[in-house]
């Protein structure tokens, strides 16, 4: 956020998430997709450049559907 | 007048850091001070090609790894086929977390995601290649006048309709 701040790109999507994890958590299918979808979207509707979204998501909730995601494909591979 | 009151309202995390760098490693941190104009998608999305641009440091397996422990970086960077598979790609970069990666490279170069996307049409396309660089450059004036001019050409020689880029 800072970073972006400072350089100014046209349009910017922010995720609150842990570093080197921007689209999400492993496995995360849904999660991953959707911030793909947010910055497409953003595309046709930013108004004005140097609009930074904010997503109204939480790292803890994104792990925590993560660890729930990933004991239910564990269970199923056994 | 504006930047000012930008300052006031800044939601920075780290207010100040930026100064302080700079202070430190005088013209290592680029500041704009203008907004570029916000160009508009020409077609619909439908009908767009998109390409993706990453700092991950994501590259085909068997390729010229990155440079991660030059002190001043790695000014080069790596074209990535949007039709691979995680399984034939492998990530060089030092400098962020890569637990969830390593797991899932979808987290922070989600080509698959992409991929699919594109398959069911809501895309348009995705260009033959993404581009992926490692995000440790010292040098920002060099940064900025080579690598990011070369990614630029590079990019722009493949046509896409929009462009995703992502740091790491």
């Amino acid at each position: 956020m800072d970073v972006t701040e400072h350089i100014k790109p046209p349009r910017a999507v922010f995720a609150p998430f842990m570093m080197g994890h921007h689209f999400g958590v492993p496995r995360h299918k849904e999660l991953q997709r959707r911030i793909i979808l947010e910055m497409l979207d953003f595309l046709t509707t930013a108004t004005r450049s140097g609009e930074v979204k904010m997503l109204p998501l939480k790292w803890a909730n994104a792990r925590q559907e993560g660890k729930e995601i990933e004991r239910r494909l564990e269970l199923k591979e056994v | 007048m504006e930047n000012s009151k930008n300052e006031n309202n800044s939601s920075q995390i780290r207010p100040g850091l930026w100064a302080t760098v700079n202070e430190r490693y005088p013209g290592s941190m680029i500041t704009k001070t203008d907004f570029v104009p916000l160009a508009r998608l020409k077609k619909p999305l439908s009908e767009s090609r998109l390409t993706f641009v990453s700092t991950a440091g994501v590259q085909p397996k068997n390729s010229l790894p990155f440079d991660t422990v030059h002190p001043v970086g790695d000014y080069t960077f790596r074209r990535v086929p949007s039709d691979s598979k995680p399984a034939d790609l492998e990530i060089h970069q030092l400098k962020y977390p890569t637990v969830g990666a390593k797991k899932d490279l979808n987290v922070i170069f989600p080509i698959e995601r992409l991929q699919e996307l594109a398959d069911e049409k809501i895309i348009g396309g995705l260009t033959t290649n993404f581009f992926s660089f490692i995000g440790y450059n010292m040098d920002a004036l060099k940064l900025e006048q080579a690598l990011a001019e070369d990614i630029a050409d590079a990019v722009e020689a493949e046509k896409p309709d929009a462009a995703l880029l992502a740091p790491a």
